[in-house]
């Protein structure tokens, strides 16, 4: 966070549900923030916390049963929530891209890999680009992902995880996207090839200065690339602060277990406290804080009174009523 | 590729002829031979018997006279018809196969292209009413019991709305003194639709290797419907115009009621194939592109859904040609199919025999063919050839 | 794998009997039964698999009405559906030149049919065949000469028997022939599957060669030739059906899902524990693969039923009355494009197989979603 550019993405107290059989399921339950031209956000939790259905949001694919209660998205300035889906489609890709999790079948199997890219540069170039320039601009990016541009011609399943994945990158790059959004895109690859591939994308978006939005499970690999982290749970965000800050000095119960649950290879050695408990029924939540059944610092108050996102300072944002008793974690760095 | 094909064709080769074996072995196991009638005949000379023996064979092992009935349907040989004597099997074969071609042919590319479109948008609007009524009815379609939807067509169409003749191939009043036979002109009609279609394939191919796109589809669209006029203008200013009129009048209803019923399976799978499809990530990183609706569901999910369609095909061709010698057989329609439930009938042994073994054939034939296809569709076995 | 009829496979060798507080037949009957409750309840929740069954139901009533009704209320002599025989009578007015057939006969044929000295004018007690659909009491002469009154509600073929009677023997036929095609393709396919599976090598390379060469031939021109050269009966149709389609598509199937169990770590510990070859197949992969060969089971009661009717419509098997025959009668009898005039000749037996092919269709469907494990996991 140390040279901030114009504001890019305002998300702005935004809810929304899934109505399903059952009633409403609580997805995203106020999430308010703001990401600078070049800044890149991590958002963190446990499975089905919200992450997805925010980055669904952002690119207008929730499902069809997601409903917007209150609150804006907007990309410079203007609110993407209140776009019709033919205006929504020209901003998808070329404002706002997308690296999915589980890319490994993101792509079709029947189409050569650089036809899929061209597709995409194809649609989103106005006035189109020729057949050369696209080329040249596809060789271009598969050379900046380490890949041989000779593999445009072949098909997805000629590919192996790690190079699937680097594709995938190049092809969210493809039409020079403000923001994209990478959710786990590594998960399915092994230890060495996360590695390298997290390091490539976070190379290529200091590059380009593009901002980026990562979704993990993993906090730590969240740490690696970017500049502030979000900690959600239950469809709210808990804890938001820049990396260092919320790496180093949690202050949100939840964050504090979930760093202290993350072994240490580079920090001292500590015992590894686990988080204890499920994840909310979102059909219906907890009363007060969300986090309340599981939390060790719980006190009556919590249960019946929602703590605010409340600002500690320097831009450290935490919803928690005690705050304060949150052990400070020392050097657990990534 | 080549190689593929190559493979598959030998494959089919060997399947056949060990069908035909077990077609004479089948020949062999019935009750009563016939062959012993001939040749158990007293007033036979033993020397006559004795001739008649090694010129049927008999004389040799059962391994033998296998071998032997295989080897002479392959040479085309496959003997004489009991009732109607002289024409050969062959012959009978010969005039009736490009018929019941045509019959197999067009009912299966209609119904599977009316059935693939239908059901990729049936898929994609799940839940609105017309899909269910359409589910239904394919539904319907696929289990009705087809001998009696055909009459029941026969009776609407032909009967009581007497939109189509009652059946039969030409209507002989209008062929009387007429210079061409109805098989001639059906075969110049063939010759004619064949090298249409080859006409626009080659329009396509040539189109897709222009370095212009925009160019490519303008020959596409400018040079396919010309063919057609073309083909229909030919017909229309023959001198045979209303004797082609009375042959394609007589042919369609037989065609259209098989491909009703071909169409509801087609329909019916490609609605679940492409549901399944349309839950896969491809899908949802199309629509993160920012593609449009139609482009979604017609170049990334159809074209997946198309996959276990064209192997259903390899299913379907028994439904097909068993359905195709009910049509004939109830719209008079003299094609293959008539001919072996007749033959059948009459106890022509030869005849049912031989027509079963062509019909194999067909099956086989529309196997391959099948199997090629979905190599060409599908990338993931085409490159590991 | 979910199981319908069959509990998890607990084995008395993998689990010391001593820790065991109750008898193991107890435990198993429980597992079944709970395994039963939870699959009967997603069957249940997809409405095309009840309907099915609600319209297999009913036709396993009609089944079961035809010996009662012959036993009680019909007249053999007159119901039996091969050989009653009840010529319903109407009364004409005999003219010269005939405007409604229905109700007048011309003098000719009056005079053929009674004695040549009826006028114009005199009225004529005519037997009428097909006779139209009747509740009432309707007067007429059986097979002997003897005047009955009898009502039909079906009304009659153009040979004069019952067609309701023939409608409701016709349903015992189909699901008779039905059990006997799916009980062998069951028994043929899951034997053909696991020992396939089980032992691959060149006995499945034989097996799966041999599936493919049934899978290609097409069915109904083989049973059309084969009917040329034997006598075929409903039990040796239905054996036909069942060894086919045994033999050919269900078999491929049932392999590839008993090779995906027999590579489960659980045969691989009853290996260890010592089972040999039959009781690995019999006692693990068939349990398992058993699921997936019910369900196929009903394809095969679909494609028997309308098999059957196919080739008694075609006037090739030598069974006494069915579906298929009905029609057969009334096409073979000139009312071939009887339309709605004479419904009753091919609507009812048309219907019927529909029905009935569709609804083991349906059901098939619903067991699909229960059983199919690709399905499942939605």
């Amino acid at each position: 966070m140390t040279q901030k550019g114009r504001p890019l993405l305002e998300v702005d107290g935004l809810v929304m549900r899934y109505q399903t059989k059952k009633g409403e399921v609580s997805a995203i339950e106020n999430v308010s923030f703001t990401l600078h031209q070049g800044e890149s956000l991590g958002l963190v939790g446990e499975s089905g916390c919200g992450k997805t259905s925010i980055a669904m949001s952002l690119m207008g694919l929730a499902a069809d049963n997601a409903r917007y209660h209150a609150g804006q998205i907007r990309l410079d300035g203007e609110n993407l929530l209140a776009l019709d889906e033919n205006a929504m489609r020209k901003r998808r890709w070329k404002s706002i891209s997308m690296v999915f999790q589980g890319a490994m079948n993101s792509w079709n199997p029947v189409y050569k890999v650089g036809d899929q890219i061209r597709e995409a540069i194809d649609l989103h170039f106005n006035p189109r680009l020729s057949e050369a320039a696209s080329k040249d601009r596809m060789v271009r990016l598969f050379e900046m992902v380490g890949l041989n541009p000779t593999m445009l011609g072949r098909y997805p399943h000629e590919f192996s995880g790690g190079m699937r994945q680097r594709a995938v990158i190049a092809m969210a790059l493809s039409c020079d996207p403000k923001l994209i959004i990478a959710d786990e895109p590594t998960t399915a690859l092994d230890v060495i090839v996360q590695d390298q591939i997290l390091k490539e994308l976070k190379k290529i978006q200091d590059q380009l200065g593009m901002s980026l939005i990562y979704i993990s499970h993993d906090i730590a690999v969240i740490a690696e690339v970017t500049d502030t982290i979000g900690v959600m749970y239950a469809g709210k965000l808990v804890e938001y602060g820049s990396t260092l800050e919320v790496f180093q000095r949690p202050r949100h119960p939840y964050a504090y277990l979930l760093l202290s649950s993350t072994p240490s290879i580079t920090g001292p050695r500590r015992k590894l406290a686990p988080l204890e408990g499920e994840p909310p029924n979102l059909l219906d939540p907890p009363t007060g804080c969300r986090f309340h059944p599981r939390c060790p610092f719980a006190t009556d108050k919590c249960v019946v009174d929602e703590p605010p996102l409340e600002d500690l300072g320097g831009g450290h944002k935490v919803a928690c009523w005690h705050w304060d008793k949150v052990p400070v974690t020392i050097g657990a760095s990534a | 590729m080549l190689k593929y094909v190559g493979k598959r064709l030998i494959q089919g080769l060997l399947l056949l002829a060990l069908f035909l074996a077990l077609l004479y072995l089948l020949l062999e196991a019935q009750p009563g031979d016939i062959t012993q009638q001939l040749i158990a005949n007293p007033q036979l000379p033993p020397e006559a018997q004795t001739m008649l023996r090694e010129r049927l064979g008999l004389d040799q092992p059962l391994l033998g006279r296998t071998f032997n009935y295989v080897v002479n349907f392959f040479q085309g040989d496959l003997g004489l018809s009991f009732t109607q004597y002289p024409n050969t099997v062959g012959q009978l074969i010969l005039e009736r196969l490009p018929r019941t071609i045509t019959l197999f042919l067009t009912a299966t590319l209609l119904s599977y292209y009316l059935g693939f479109s239908l059901g990729k948008i049936m898929a994609w609007k799940r839940g609105r009413s017309f899909e269910t009524a359409l589910t239904l009815g394919g539904v319907a379609g696929y289990t009705v019991f087809y001998p009696w939807f055909a009459i029941l067509m026969l009776w609407l169409f032909g009967f009581a709305l007497n939109w189509f003749p009652l059946g039969k191939f030409i209507d002989v009043q209008e062929w009387t003194g007429a210079a061409v036979t109805a098989n001639q002109l059906f075969i110049q009609l063939l010759v004619t639709a064949f090298i249409a279609s080859f006409a626009v394939l080659a329009i396509h191919i040539v189109s897709r290797r222009l370095s212009s796109e925009d160019l490519g589809g303008r020959v596409r669209s400018i040079g396919t419907p010309l063919v057609i006029v073309a083909y229909v203008l030919f017909w229309w200013f023959n001198p045979n115009r209303v004797l082609v009129g009375d042959l394609l009048h007589h042919t369609a209803l037989p065609v259209i009621t098989l491909s009703m019923v071909n169409f509801a399976g087609v329909m019916l799978l490609t609605r679940s194939s492409m549901l399944e499809t349309l839950r896969e990530d491809y899908i949802l990183t199309a629509r993160a592109k920012g593609l449009s609706e139609r482009s979604i569901r017609d170049d990334h999910a159809a074209r997946n859904a198309l996959l276990p369609v064209v192997t259903s095909l390899v299913l379907a061709l028994s439904f097909v040609i068993g359905g195709g010698i009910l049509t004939e057989g109830i719209f008079s329609w003299p094609g293959l199919g008539q001919m072996l439930l007749n033959a059948t009938l009459l106890e022509d042994l030869p005849l049912a025999t031989g027509t079963l073994g062509i019909i194999g054939i067909l099956a086989l034939t529309g196997h391959i063919i099948a199997d090629v296809v979905y190599m060409y569709l599908d990338p993931r076995i085409r490159t590991s050839q | 794998m979910a199981d319908i009829l069959t509990a998890p496979p607990v084995q008395p060798g993998e689990a010391p009997e001593s820790i065991l507080q109750e008898p193991l037949w107890k435990i198993r009957l429980r597992l079944t039964r709970r395994s039963i409750a939870a699959n009967w309840k997603l069957f249940v929740s997809h409405k095309i698999g009840l309907i099915g069954l609600g319209v297999i139901g009913v036709f396993a009533v009609m089944a079961i009405s035809h010996p009662i009704l012959m036993s009680t209320v019909w007249d053999p002599a007159v119901y039996h559906p091969v050989t009653g025989y009840h010529a319903v009578k109407v009364d004409k007015l005999v003219v010269d030149v005939v405007n409604d057939p229905t109700t007048e006969v011309d003098l000719t044929t009056a005079q053929i049919q009674s004695n040549p000295f009826i006028e114009v004018g005199d009225t004529l007690s005519i037997p009428q065949q097909p006779a139209p659909p009747s509740l009432g009491v309707r007067a007429g002469i059986d097979r002997n000469g003897v005047e009955v009154s009898a009502s039909h509600i079906l009304g009659t073929d153009p040979l004069g028997r019952d067609v309701l009677s023939q409608l409701l023997y016709s349903t015992r036929a189909a699901f008779f022939l039905g059990m006997i095609a799916a009980v062998v393709t069951v028994f043929i396919a899951t034997a053909i599957g696991s020992i396939s599976a089980y032992f691959g090598g060149w006995i499945d390379t034989v097996l799966m060669r041999f599936a493919d060469l049934i899978l290609l031939v097409p069915l109904l021109p083989v049973l059309i030739v084969v009917s040329a050269l034997f006598q075929i009966s409903l039990p040796l149709l239905g054996l036909l059906i069942g060894l086919l389609g045994g033999f050919g598509g269900t078999a491929i199937i049932l392999k590839s899902q008993a090779l995906q169990v027999s590579v489960k770590p659980f045969i691989d510990a009853a290996r260890i524990a010592g089972g040999g070859h039959a009781h690995l197949i019999f006692r693990h992969i068939v349990p398992n693969v058993l699921p997936l060969s019910f369900l196929y089971m009903m394809f095969t009661v679909t494609d028997a039923i309308a098999l059957e009717a196919t080739l008694s419509f075609l006037g090739l098997l030598s069974i006494p009355m069915s579906w298929g025959i009905m029609i057969n009668v009334a096409q073979s009898q000139g009312y071939f494009l009887s339309g709605t005039d004479y419904w009753w000749l091919l609507i009812p037996a048309g219907l019927a197989v529909s029905l009935l092919a569709a609804s083991f269709f349906l059901v098939g469907r619903a067991m699909d979603e229960v059983v199919n494990p690709r399905l499942r996991q939605r």
